[in-house]
């Protein structure tokens, strides 16, 4: 009884505090990306272990471990993203919580985009302007810094040697104690890149490649309520643009980006609040001929104030209120000297009722000196059926604002555009249990207005709202994981249905495949890792009337890892394109054939 | 016997056909799938790809990528021109840097002219038994510019002459070539003079900016209509400039009628009327008017992509959205301009060659 009433004390006690804790773990878990906040929404996470395994760039991490496309001009080229079938600047690039996306022509290029040094990477499927901004129209991916305050040294390096003559190397430290945590991280990679075209006498010539980039990560804790955090990224790119199977080149393009983040939190008993300030720089210079000093160029510097305060009106019931505001700056060879600046503000509604429906209602509306900005809404909610079975759904409006190329590129650009705006829909459950995860999503996007650059004269182009395209699509992903003793399997398979529609031709677009599939077998024992990857992409329409079209192909990776001497040490060997086919992403840019790598990770 | 007779007959047939078709050296072949009727160059999607020929029969039955038919490889990217000298057709691919030559009647390979003397190369004209090649050289350098001479009797590089920048079109007249200097990715404003007894640039005519295209009249007077320079982007060294159609006549300009601001190409010839396109209108001046048309030709609108008078039929092409197949229109010019036939083509129409 005395026990019993002990208990009770203790329970209460701990209810108490635990609403207190609860809540300031809410706020702290409160990443835009995080589930909780994304009721309606699949949020697939890659973790520290994953990501930092080997040196890689994010394209090449998503495309082993997320069903997504990219369309790759060539090995280690500019490489952009579709998401459910939507355009290169239709998924929005998050670098904690900050959009990345080039101001230029609102893409991201995945192959100079490292994924190293990040603990995490949250992928955000469907439409999220409201939360995002300008954008997120496919999806979202988000690279994360997780700072805990925590008495901790750690020491990474990772040396990589590959076929081709590609080396790299990489070097993180992380150190932290309760009030303090610091992290660096150093890499380079480059490689001549010269494999040879299979069934062909030609190598990929002029491919070779070298990047460096620095990244840190600086917090300190003022107090339990404060932290001040710093980040910086900065990335060096020098890129040969290789041939193709019908012409040679002596392109070069080398580019710079430079992105300086300060963020201070602060959270109470029931608010959270996040003052962001970011400087984002981008520069490239394009040579027609490496070999001689005549280059084409461009940049942009913006300068972005977010905050973002979230308000608890009781434990599982919020309300967000933001503000955005960013100046950008360009010029280049072809883009006359341009500021524009965007504001944006939006608000947001989350509860969870009784445990069983959780919900999220946003508004956003953003005002420019450029162009009218829609306001756009957002709903997406949750239902809990049972503790392994949910259903969700999701319906918002979206845009996507045109680019500083769209606008002001010399001549050609239209000062008229408008943005482009979607309207999505998505239904999906999910299935967890011990062993297995399924999840199921159905979706349609309709995006109108989208900008297209089309002739205006034999040799004028501009750019002008005229596509609609239609976008519906299957998604089904499925994990698996069993033990045997101490044989543990573990197997992915995710699969994917895009149909993407120009409305006017009722044609598929262009370098949307129609299925692809990605299947993952893992088998872990003691310390050894055999890794199996298998990627399917169907064929891919080239020509907008869809006579012309790439085969579709199927690819087979392997992995081999083994660690030794305590887990300090991991030795991995790959083999890509283990079959050896011959295989394009973008037509006449064939991809490499078989290749190796060793990569040796070292944690001291 | 008679079974016996019709074998022989038959080893007889055979022999003759295998005679006087297999056994024959390609550049030797003069009937073929490819002899009646003519050709679209087809520039394929720029950057990737490669560039096809359409091939319309006489009869409008039309075989698209006629090349990569026959031969089952591809011409390479950006097939800028072709041209036909007797049995020979000569493929101008800018950006393999190469020049592939063809029975004009099989449309089976003879040869590919490649190396450091084709660079960037754009059209070419025969003269005697010499081939002439227009290069833009590294088009980055401004110095670099080149025509190639080639020995049409083993299609190799007998030469190379030094030309202003851009050499574009060329026109052949007697022993002389004029070759359109117009500038590349810059400006230029000259016609070279090339002396093929020589195999020099025997004289430089300075013209209007950015001459795009050239023909010779009845009376042996050479049209040069030049673009003039279009709107310059910041930091650009030139202004915006007139286009002007100048006709030559003993190597000098004789008249220059002068468009204004505006920005003309397709020069081509229909008996004594040069026709041109301006601001997505075509245009017939006669070549004895002292001014330049005002009234456009009805039925003939579009931004042409390419533009030739034949025979009294205008072929113009349309190359769309630039990524999917383009089309050609064939217009009557002597039937109040109506439309003959529309022609589906490969992608980017860039040439019509008889």
């Amino acid at each position: 009884m005395k026990n019993l009433l002990f208990l009770f004390i203790i329970s209460i006690s701990s209810y108490a505090q635990n609403d207190s804790i609860n809540l300031l773990d809410e706020v702290k878990l409160h990443g835009n990306f995080s589930k909780k906040l994304n009721a309606g929404f699949n949020i697939q996470t890659i973790t520290d272990s994953v990501i930092n395994s080997t040196t890689q760039s994010l394209g090449d991490l998503l495309q082993q471990h997320a069903n997504i496309y990219f369309k790759e001009h060539g090995n280690g080229m500019v490489k952009s993203i579709s998401f459910r079938g939507s355009g290169a600047s239709h998924t929005g690039v998050y670098w904690n919580s900050i959009a990345i996306n080039s101001a230029l022509n609102g893409q991201t290029d995945f192959n100079t985009l490292s994924a190293n040094g990040f603990n995490q990477v949250e992928i955000r499927k469907g439409a999220g302007s409201t939360l995002f901004g300008s954008g997120a129209i496919g999806g979202a991916i988000n690279l994360k810094d997780n700072i805990t305050f925590i008495k901790k040294k750690q020491f990474r390096t990772n040396i990589g040697l590959a076929s081709y003559n590609t080396q790299n190397l990489s070097f993180q430290s992380v150190i932290s104690d309760n009030q303090f945590y610091i992290k660096v991280n150093i890499e380079g990679e480059k490689a001549d890149n010269e494999y040879p075209f299979l069934d062909t006498e030609i190598y990929n010539e002029n491919a070779a490649y070298k990047n460096y980039q620095i990244k840190s990560a600086l917090a300190y804790k003022l107090n339990q309520n404060n932290q001040i955090k710093l980040f910086t990224n900065y990335s060096n790119n020098y890129r040969e643009l290789s041939r193709t199977i019908t012409a040679p080149s002596n392109n070069l393009y080398k580019n710079t980006d430079n992105r300086l983040l300060l963020n201070w939190s602060n959270t109470g008993f029931k608010h959270n609040a996040n003052l962001n300030l970011a400087i984002l720089s981008e520069n490239y210079k394009f040579y027609l001929d490496k070999n001689i000093d005549n280059y084409s160029s461009g940049e942009t510097d913006s300068y972005l104030l977010k905050y973002d305060f979230d308000y608890f009106l009781k434990k599982n019931q919020n309300v967000t209120i933001g503000i955005e505001n960013r100046l950008t700056k360009g010029i280049g060879s072809s883009i006359q000297k341009k500021e524009r600046n965007i504001f944006e503000t939006y608000i947001r509604y989350h509860q969870k009722t009784l445990n069983k429906l959780t919900y999220n209602v946003s508004l956003r509306k953003g005002f420019s000196n450029v162009y009218e900005i829609p306001l756009i809404y957002a709903l997406d909610a949750r239902l809990d059926i049972s503790t392994n079975f949910n259903l969700r759904a999701n319906h918002s409006s979206n845009y996507k604002l045109p680019t500083f190329n769209d606008l002001y590129w010399e001549i050609s650009g239209n000062e008229e555009l408008l943005p482009e705006n979607s309207i999505s829909s998505e239904i999906g459950f999910y299935y967890q249990s011990k062993k297995l995860n399924t999840n199921i999503a159905a979706y349609q996007i309709k995006n109108n207005n989208l900008i297209q650059w089309q002739p205006v004269t034999s040799t004028l182009w501009q750019p002008n709202n005229v596509q609609s395209v239609t976008q519906k699509g299957l998604e089904f992903e499925m994990d698996y994981q069993f033990k045997i003793k101490q044989h543990q399997f573990k197997t992915f398979l995710q699969y994917s249905l895009t149909k993407a529609i120009d409305n006017s031709s009722n044609k598929q677009l262009i370098y949307v495949p129609v299925r692809k599939a990605t299947g993952n077998l893992s088998y872990l024992y003691k310390g050894f890792n055999f890794n199996y990857n298998q990627q399917y992409t169907s064929h891919v329409f080239t020509t907008t009337t869809n006579t012309q079209y790439l085969e579709k192909f199927w690819i087979s990776n392997i992995r081999l890892n083994k660690t030794i001497l305590h887990n300090t040490i991991n030795i991995g060997f790959y083999i890509n394109n283990l079959l050896n086919k011959n295989y394009q992403i973008v037509a006449y840019r064939p991809m490499p054939n078989r290749n190796y790598k060793l990569n040796i990770n070292i944690k001291f | 016997m008679k079974k016996l007779s019709r074998i022989l007959w038959l080893i007889i047939v055979s022999l003759t056909f295998a005679s006087c078709g297999d056994d024959l050296p390609i550049d030797q072949q003069e009937t073929g799938d490819f002899t009646n009727g003519y050709f679209v160059t087809n520039e394929g999607p720029f950057g990737t790809g490669t560039g096809t020929i359409t091939f319309i029969n006489d009869n409008e039955t039309i075989v698209q990528n006629a090349y990569k038919t026959v031969n089952n490889e591809d011409l390479g990217n950006i097939v800028n021109s072709m041209t036909i000298h007797n049995n020979t057709v000569f493929i101008v691919v800018n950006n393999s840097h190469k020049v592939v030559v063809a029975s004009r009647h099989s449309m089976e390979k003879i040869t590919i002219i490649e190396g450091d003397d084709i660079k960037n190369p754009r059209n070419l004209v025969v003269v005697g038994d010499k081939a002439y090649v227009s290069n833009w050289g590294n088009a980055s350098v401004a110095t670099d510019d080149f025509i190639t001479v080639i020995d049409l009797t083993d299609n190799t590089v007998s030469s190379t002459i030094p030309v202003g920048q851009g050499p574009e079109d060329m026109l052949v007249v007697g022993s002389k070539i004029y070759v359109n200097l117009q500038g590349g990715y810059s400006q230029n404003n000259k016609v070279a003079v090339i002396d093929t007894t020589t195999d020099t640039v025997s004289s430089t005519i300075i013209v209007g900016d950015a001459p795009n295209s050239l023909v010779k009249d009845n009376d042996g007077a050479i049209w040069v209509l030049c673009g003039g320079n279009p709107t310059p982007w910041t930091g650009a060294t030139f202004v915006e400039t007139n286009g002007k159609l100048i006709k030559i006549v003993n190597d000098a300009v004789d008249l220059t009628l002068d468009f204004g601001l505006n920005h003309p190409k397709h020069l081509t010839i229909n008996d004594t009327n040069l026709m041109y396109n301006l601001n997505g209108q075509v245009y017939a001046t006669a070549n004895t008017a002292t001014d330049l048309s005002t009234t456009a030709l009805n039925g003939l609108d579009g931004y042409h992509h390419a533009m030739k008078a034949h025979n009294g039929l205008l072929y113009t092409t349309n190359a769309g959205n630039f990524t999917s197949e383009g089309t050609l229109k064939i217009s009557d010019l002597n039937d109040n301009n109506s439309e003959v036939n529309t022609i589906t083509t490969g992608i980017i129409p860039g040439s019509i060659v008889f």
